[in-house]
């Protein structure tokens, strides 16, 4: 089997799309590559197969763009959630409303809404995608955190679901949008 | 509401460059190229120390064609290297304001390294 119908084999570690587009230049460059420097040696095939295998799997990523379609769904969800935990605090006060309303648990369910509003705002925040975007999501849900720590330690008695979504969801974008970025895309800022 | 067009970006915005992405752009400042003729003016310029693999190199430049930095300069053949035609790229002006930012961000943080004494003074 001689190099060329190697390289084609390790050309199929890449997105179908992007051989489509650069496979014939590659085979090219890879040619010149062979007739400059020794193909039977163990270092030429290294700098090969490690140059395949540093660049297919970061190619495939952005091909599906998995990370940023999950990041998408992330904040749909947190607008849906969010918008459903104002609703039910609403649910909540006029249920609540109907017989003696405690201050403590008037300020909690206030916090509640802020929180879930705070909440709503980081998701069309990432969803919106403009330079201040993320910061904006990143204060809101920092806000939206302390707000519903200070929610459950007003009423104890906040529903499992409730804190999940207080707590969980927050904190699970925070560590998304803090987490550091590979420069290897050239995207801007 | 939507984001802002490329050409309204600064060329900071899109700093700091990846080393290949860089290397790249830096090759072709110096006019339109093909993919080996980049890939050996990165060696040369880097003294061998940067060496790019066709999947290296075509996946930047996909990126930069992406980024509007880099753009096609049609297809012909390199005399020196047979009848292949082959696919030339060449900078934007983008690219070039880009690669002129990356240039001056480096010499910043070279001369800062100065200062301190962490690297000789500049040769002659």
């Amino acid at each position: 089997m001689n190099a060329e119908r190697i390289y084609r084999l390790l050309l199929r570690a890449y997105p179908r799309d992007f051989r489509a587009e650069y496979g014939r230049e590659m085979m090219l460059v890879f040619r010149d590559q062979c007739e400059e420097s020794d193909v039977r040696t163990v270092g030429f095939w290294a700098a090969v197969i490690c140059d395949v295998a540093r660049s297919a799997p970061a190619l495939r990523v952005e091909a599906t763009r998995t990370a940023e379609v999950i990041m998408k769904l992330a904040a749909m969800l947190t607008v849906l959630l969010g918008a459903y935990d104002i609703v039910s605090a609403v649910v909540e006060w006029v249920a609540g409303s109907k017989g003696a309303i405690d201050g403590t648990y008037v300020l909690a369910v206030v916090l509640g809404v802020f929180a879930s509003v705070l909440l709503l705002g980081a998701g069309v925040a990432i969803l919106l995608r403009t330079p201040w975007s993320r910061q904006a999501a990143r204060l809101a849900l920092v806000a939206s955190l302390v707000m519903t720590l200070a929610a459950r330690l007003l009423f104890p008695w906040m529903s499992i679901f409730s804190q999940l979504i207080g707590f969980g969801l927050p904190v699970g974008l925070l560590i998304a949008l803090y987490w550091p970025r590979r420069p290897s895309t050239v995207r801007p800022a | 509401m939507g984001t802002k067009r490329r050409a309204d970006r600064p060329p900071e915005a899109y700093l700091p460059l990846p080393p290949a992405t860089f290397h790249i752009l830096l090759a072709l400042a110096d006019g339109e190229l093909h993919g080996y003729a980049i890939m050996k003016g990165v060696a040369a310029r880097s003294e061998g120390t940067v060496r790019l693999g066709p999947g290296t190199l075509y996946g930047s430049l996909k990126r930069l064609l992406e980024a509007g930095l880099v753009e096609e300069g049609g297809e012909r053949a390199d005399p020196e290297r047979g009848d292949e035609r082959r696919r030339y790229y060449r900078l934007t002006p983008l690219g070039l304001s880009v690669v002129r930012a990356e240039a001056r961000r480096l010499d910043a943080m070279v001369r800062a390294a100065r200062r301190k004494k962490l690297i000789g003074e500049r040769p002659a």
